[in-house]
């Protein structure tokens, strides 16, 4: 059973604050006799724990190591102090100092948000996972430290927290306790934004201490502003993956096809997340089949950067993410190009369409767009052949966070699929009321020890049930079903989740892009591209 | 005459802290977009969509339908549509609580405004022969005596509330229930007042007095509720009663900023003189005191993570 927690309690030196009990989370749809079914969180073993930060709730996200000593912990609190006080400031946090000095001094704490994050219902109603919970002690130690009120103050508007080395390591894990859904921020009325409190603390976190998880940071951006791609793809490597694709499309179309690269004055510059190129090669396919049947003047490029979408300083870095997207736009600048088209990568859609548009200035300001409106041109004014009965199979959509309630991109995709297949089906709630994969923020690729059980259990386990509950009506495994998600983060969170909670094996789910169902669709081609025998289920 | 001494001291505090909020909130510098959909003047796209469903949105004119905006402010302000929708075990309380404010400020507006009429010769009375006299006499006594009572029980419910429910006792401190119990005693006071000491008459002899300068005698509820009431307004700008003020800025330069930012804008002319501000963060790959534009040309140096 839970036990009852108060903000304060963060500063409790001893134990664990909070346990996540299979018994705890909410139980799954069509599996009533296994009410707590689904994956379990492993505990961590006495040697992982006297090495890692583990004290918030027996899980390791960001693989904090513990300080050697006194000297250690008080120069982490300091630190943390500095910084801050540095994310109150105009100089060093004028990029989105409004909206967080707004959410920090008028929240009322009504609770109205509660219900809306994933995370804290489906985990049995932790109090640590409430949006609110974080604020507060944002707030407190704020009120306590920085403002130095005194103790009868303190007492009075409730600043009773100790600053110590666990509250703030327990800060830096809880920090990544949410997918920055933005769904809390959504449901309050007076427009207080926990989320971005979420992403303020991340960055205090990443651009003061340097701390951050390793595949977002070290093995994420810094990899990618090295090599060319957070997949550690070389500009190099690239050629291989294309003589890949180029190779499958030849089997597809029965003809020779060379995908265009690096040609300069091109129409559009396609961006696609780089994961494509090496886990779902077909989405890639997909594009090249409807651009070149569509007469699209477009390229792909080879240009260090110019083949990754992805910007994950978007989830907790300014300086990494301003790096990232100005490369991004140098690329396209010097290809001559007259528009970047992003693919079907969520986060790619806000950090590129969203946020950096007012971090591009002068000639790296050039028209960016989705490639939704462009594939909803295509397939609605019939500018390519299509036969919606090759999509004969029940299909269900997934709206990705980035792209919906982010980016406002929320009816072209389903234009596509209420066109090209004759099942499609809302999941509930959907569009920009929908839920987060489980996997958004980074959470998807993120592998710390036993965080990966933690986010399919707890994170992802709304979307497991909105997944079934699509499927409710046909639920044998020998129909099989079509989850089509947007975004590359989301298809790699839901490859997870059918691994983990078995969906192929008891219900036939499947996923894949949008994209791939409309190539699947394409009349002329020798072989479907969707093949469900073959791995698409993340098997 | 101390009590208008109060009052007026109370009034210029309020006036000044309002104004040094919300000059601080809106001189804050441009911030990086952080839009939330549905963006309420997008009102062709009610699902929530935004023009970057349209292909080459940049060559489109941008639609921005203010009415949507005002609508959505309206159904948020005077039905409180996110607590209804939400949490109806809240809005019962926090609704008429609201109401009951919004009444409160009604209540003061109609009185100022008997008070320039008769001070002008007009006397708005139940026995007054003209009609728009003798209802503008009813509606302030019908209006204030809504906004106590629904104030009234709106505060209660809220306090109770507040100590009864698990989710909201947990986050509730002192300074809250301090703040609901003031709020309450407001609207306890009026209402003594309307009961016992007529006092919708006797507020209206104050607010003469407040305009002509003139001290007036006061019944013991009518002297608690003013008293109250203006330390309340000074008090207020300095606490997070003024959500509703926040609140525009959170919606109008947050939730629904989707500007973008065009080559040679003005918007560009900010950013661009932002990106020439030193950053002075400290963790090893960031340079700190370097400009944010050089930050931004700078990559691979040497990093250190946490593992």
């Amino acid at each position: 059973m839970k036990k009852k927690i108060n903000v304060k309690d963060i500063g409790k030196i001893e134990g664990q604050l909070a346990a996540v009990e299979r018994e705890d989370l909410t139980p799954l749809p069509m599996l009533l006799d296994q009410a707590s079914a689904g994956p379990a969180i492993k505990a961590l073993t006495e040697e992982q724990k006297s090495r890692y930060e583990s004290s918030l709730d027996g899980v390791s996200a960001i693989g904090l190591l513990k300080p050697a000593g006194k000297e250690e912990e008080e120069e982490f609190v300091r630190k943390f102090l500095t910084g801050l006080k540095k994310l109150l400031s105009r100089e060093n946090n004028w990029t989105f100092l409004q909206p967080l000095l707004l959410s920090l001094e008028n929240c009322a704490k009504c609770q109205n948000c509660s219900d809306s994050c994933p995370i804290y219902t489906e985990s049995g109603r932790q109090e640590i996972y409430r949006p609110t919970y974080r604020a507060e002690v944002l707030r407190r130690i704020i009120r306590k430290y920085l403002k130095k009120e005194g103790k009868f103050l303190s007492r009075f508007t409730g600043s009773n927290i100790d600053l110590n080395y666990t509250t703030v390591a327990r800060l830096a894990e809880l920090a990544y306790r949410c997918t920055l859904c933005r769904r809390c921020a959504q449901s309050c009325p007076i427009g207080v934004d926990n989320g971005l409190i979420t992403h303020e603390l991340r960055k205090l976190f990443s651009q003061e201490l340097g701390i951050a998880p390793a595949e977002i940071h070290r093995l994420g951006t810094v990899q990618q502003l090295k090599t060319g791609s957070s997949t550690g793809t070389s500009p190099k490597a690239l050629g291989s993956f294309i003589s890949f694709v180029e190779g499958e499309l030849e089997e597809i179309t029965g003809r020779p096809f060379k995908l265009p690269v690096d040609k300069a004055g091109a129409d559009i510059l396609l961006l696609h997340n780089a994961g494509e190129f090496i886990s779902w090669p077909e989405n890639i396919e997909a594009f090249a089949l409807i651009f070149e049947a569509a007469g699209i003047d477009w390229t792909l490029s080879s240009a260090l950067l110019g083949y990754d979408a992805v910007n994950y300083g978007v989830w907790y870095d300014d300086v990494q993410f301003a790096r990232i997207a100005v490369r991004h736009a140098q690329v396209a600048r010097d290809l001559k190009v007259r528009r970047i088209l992003v693919g079907e990568c969520g986060h790619a859609h806000k950090s590129m369409l969203v946020i950096a548009d007012r971090v591009l200035t002068g000639d790296l300001n050039i028209p960016r767009e989705s490639a939704i409106p462009l594939l909803e041109d295509i397939v609605v004014n019939d500018k390519i052949k299509l036969d919606p009965s090759r999509n004969n199979f029940p299909v269900t959509l997934h709206d990705p966070c980035n792209l919906v309630r982010l980016s406002g991109i929320v009816e072209p995709q389903r234009r596509i699929l209420r066109k090209i297949c004759p099942d499609f089906r809302e999941m509930e709630p959907h569009g920009v009321d929908n839920y987060c994969c489980g996997g958004g923020s980074g959470f998807a690729i993120m592998d710390n020890l036993n965080f990966p059980e933690w986010r399919s259990a707890v994170s992802g386990r709304m979307k497991v049930k909105q997944i079934i509950n699509a499927f409710k009506d046909i639920p044998s495994p020998d129909i099989h079903k079509y989850v089509c998600a947007p975004c590359s983060n989301c298809k790699g969170m839901i490859r997870d989740l059918i691994a983990r909670y078995d969906l192929w094996e008891k219900y036939g789910i499947n996923y894949g892009g949008l994209a791939d169902l409309i190539a699947n669709a394409m009349v002329d081609l020798k072989q479907p591209l969707i093949k469900w025998e073959d791995g698409q289920s993340g098997k | 005459m101390w009590l208008l001494l109060l009052t007026y001291t109370c009034l210029l505090v309020f006036a000044g802290a309002l104004t040094w909020r919300i000059i601080r909130y809106a001189s804050l510098p441009l911030h990086l977009r952080w839009e939330l959909y549905p963006v309420a003047h997008e009102s062709n796209r009610p699902y929530g969509g935004s023009y970057l469903e349209e292909l080459e949105w940049w060559h489109l004119p941008r639609q921005v339908n203010l009415w949507g905006e005002l609508g959505v402010f309206l159904r948020e302000i005077f039905f409180f549509h996110e607590y209804f929708r939400r949490r109806r075990s809240y809005w019962y309380f926090v609704y008429p609580f609201h109401i009951g404010l919004f009444l409160l400020v009604a209540w003061i507006v109609l009185l100022v405004l008997e008070a320039v009429l008769f001070l002008n010769g007009f006397i708005p009375h139940a026995l007054a022969l003209n009609f728009w006299l003798k209802a503008l006499y009813y509606l302030t006594l019908v209006t204030g005596l809504a906004a106590f009572i629904l104030g009234l029980l709106g505060t209660a419910g809220l306090l109770i509330k507040r100590i009864l429910d698990e989710d909201l006792r947990g986050y509730t401190d002192p300074i809250d229930y301090f703040n609901l119990a003031w709020l309450l005693l407001i609207f306890l006071s009026g209402l003594l007042a309307y009961l016992l000491e007529d006092g919708s008459f006797a507020a209206r002899e104050f607010m003469q007095g407040l305009l002509t300068f003139k001290p007036v005698e006061s019944g013991p509820f009518l002297a608690a509720f003013i008293i109250l009431l203006i330390l309340i307004l000074a008090y207020m700008p300095f606490t997070r009663m003024l959500h509703y003020v926040a609140k525009y800025f959170t919606y109008h330069n947050v939730r629904w900023d989707d500007r973008p930012n065009t080559r040679g804008s003005r918007m560009e002319k900010k950013i661009t003189s932002l990106l020439q501000q030193p950053a002075g963060w400290s963790a090893s790959h960031i340079q700190s005191g370097s400009k944010w534009n050089e930050l931004a040309e700078k990559t691979g140096l040497e990093d250190k993570t946490s593992r």
